[in-house]
């Protein structure tokens, strides 16, 4: 493959990850079950791409394993709604259709997870989006480090990843013991908290301990905010993350308490709306369907405010799931617009006027709020309900 | 002259005109595909072009799709002549190999430090050796 005999893309690729391995002390490269991949929305692509694919669609390179797309700028049916351009539009679709050419599945998900991908134990992989990743490492205990738009492009063509960081055992102990002994009851509260840990340890390795009964959805909100804020990609959760039965809490070197105060702290870090909400987003990472019906618990004896936009993303593998079609149903009567590919992180959409946005994500906060004109609030879902109903 | 040692990542013997930036750079946002033109307005070399010069920076840092606008610049006939960091990360490795620029990095220093802005440098991966002719004052 490196000397080129596949083709010129091929042997790039196939350089591109013994180079990486190379860099990283690698001994081997090895097999990987699947690849979940990055650079796929327009507006946090941009046009370079298209060159690159007349390289990759010259060869008509295809992956060799599983491989799923990351969310897109849009939603592939309710763009106009969105009040996206079509000149935008146009370039989004180009993309697509280039990587679903290669063979990838076009989920356009953060969460393969919550629509039948989930990892095994063990596994190698070469996920990018970072929630997934520390998805993959922290709840479900397969192995991946954080790859690139790239690094996971020519993992999915090629099979194959070089062999170091968290793809080796002794990359994967943890080294900060965290006593959560603030009340983490909220979506919001899982989020803080792991804003704060990424924060503060940037690039290490958590053990959350008093957090034992947390559900998938709870995790998502923890995983995602360190994993964006302080480039987490493993941690380790008493009960939950397949390793931490091998894990003997007194050896890890450093030991601290998460109290009221430090969750108190990341509330106010985002609570900059000034005036009237224009904008509440859920969805990041995508809801799962236990997500929306949640949503659907609050307005069942309440409805929308007038004046004020709620938008909610998930996969489109959920929305259009029978299961989901009753709660789909509620919460589109009562105004709430739904749109799945995309979310408020890699959509241009958002930025169009809808400048004063609450939402219960950690992580959406900490991205929105680098565009200087948008004002954010993180709230507790339940709070953002009472603020938005009547 | 000066001369240090160099790891080499992507091989090629190059010689030109040094453009050095003294911040950690994000390919993705801070350089225009089009023109190579460096659009960081904290960055001193804004409105400057990396095009066809030895681009000289710390690291990279950013979205991991600045590898494809690394790839790009070559495609739109802008691409730096080389590019000189001194931590190579994933995503100028990556775009360094897609784009077939020589990369080379992990000098003993700082090479935002010893190398000025229009010294002229010479690469040769095969001896590991970067050399430095200061522009004439």
């Amino acid at each position: 493959m490196l000397e080129g005999e596949k083709g010129d893309a091929i042997a790039k690729l196939m350089q591109l990850i013994v180079k990486i391995g190379e860099v990283n002390k690698a001994e081997k490269l090895i097999p990987i079950a699947s690849a979940q991949i990055a650079g796929v929305s327009y507006f946090t692509v941009g046009d370079s791409i298209f060159s690159f694919f007349d390289l990759l669609r010259k060869d008509e390179v295809k992956v060799s394993v599983p491989s799923w797309l990351n969310p897109a700028g849009m939603d592939r049916n309710k763009w106009k709604v969105m009040k996206i351009d079509e000149k935008f539009a146009k370039k989004q679709f180009e993309i697509i259709q280039n990587y679903e050419k290669m063979g990838i599945e076009t989920t356009l998900s953060c969460t393969p997870y919550l629509i039948g991908h989930q990892p095994s134990y063990g596994e190698h992989l070469a996920w990018s989006e970072s929630s997934a990743v520390i998805m993959a490492n922290g709840f479900f205990g397969a192995r991946t480090n954080r790859e690139g738009a790239p690094s996971s492009l020519a993992a999915a063509i090629t099979g194959l990843t070089a062999d170091y960081g968290l793809h080796k055992k002794e990359n994967r102990t943890p080294n900060v013991l965290i006593d959560v002994e603030a009340q983490i009851q909220h979506l919001s509260d899982f989020s803080a908290l792991g804003y704060w840990f990424g924060e503060r340890f940037h690039g290490l390795i958590p053990f959350f301990s008093n957090i034992e009964q947390v559900n998938i959805d709870e995790t998502k909100m923890l995983a995602s905010a360190m994993a964006s804020v302080g480039s987490v990609a493993h941690f380790y959760i008493q009960n939950l993350t397949p390793e931490a039965k091998g894990i003997n809490q007194k050896d890890i070197e450093e030991h601290i308490v998460f109290t009221e105060k430090e969750k108190k702290k990341v509330y106010e870090l985002y609570s900059s709306i000034k005036g009237e909400v224009d904008l509440v987003t859920i969805g990041c990472p995508h809801t799962s369907l236990n997500d929306l019906m949640l949503i659907e618990s609050y307005l069942k004896k309440q409805s929308l405010r007038e004046g004020v936009e709620f938008w909610v993303f998930s996969s489109n593998k959920i929305i259009q799931s029978k299961a989901a079609s009753n709660t789909i149903r509620n919460l589109e009567n009562q105004g709430v617009k739904i749109f799945a590919d995309t979310c408020m992180v890699v959509t241009p959409a958002v930025r169009n006027n809808l400048l004063n946005i609450m939402t219960n994500s950690a992580k959406a906060a900490f991205y929105l709020s680098r565009d200087k004109d948008i004002n954010v609030k993180l709230l507790q879902l339940e709070r953002i309900m009472e603020r938005v109903t009547k | 002259m000066r001369k240090l040692k160099i790891r080499s990542i992507v091989d090629g013997r190059v010689e030109g005109i040094a453009i050095v930036s003294p911040k950690p750079i994000s390919f993705f946002g801070e350089i225009d595909p089009k023109s190579g033109v460096v659009l960081d307005s904290e960055n001193p070399l804004y409105g400057e072009t990396i095009a066809n010069k030895i681009f000289v920076f710390p690291e990279g840092r950013g979205s991991t799709v600045g590898s494809y606008v690394i790839y790009g610049l070559v495609k739109n006939h802008v691409s730096p002549l080389a590019l000189v960091a001194n931590n190579a990360e994933t995503i100028v490795i990556a775009g360094a190999i897609l784009a077939e620029i020589p990369l080379v990095d992990q000098t003993k220093e700082d090479v935002t430090a010893i190398i000025k802005n229009g010294d002229i440098i010479q690469i040769d991966t095969e001896k590991q050796l970067l050399k430095i002719k200061e522009k004439r004052k």
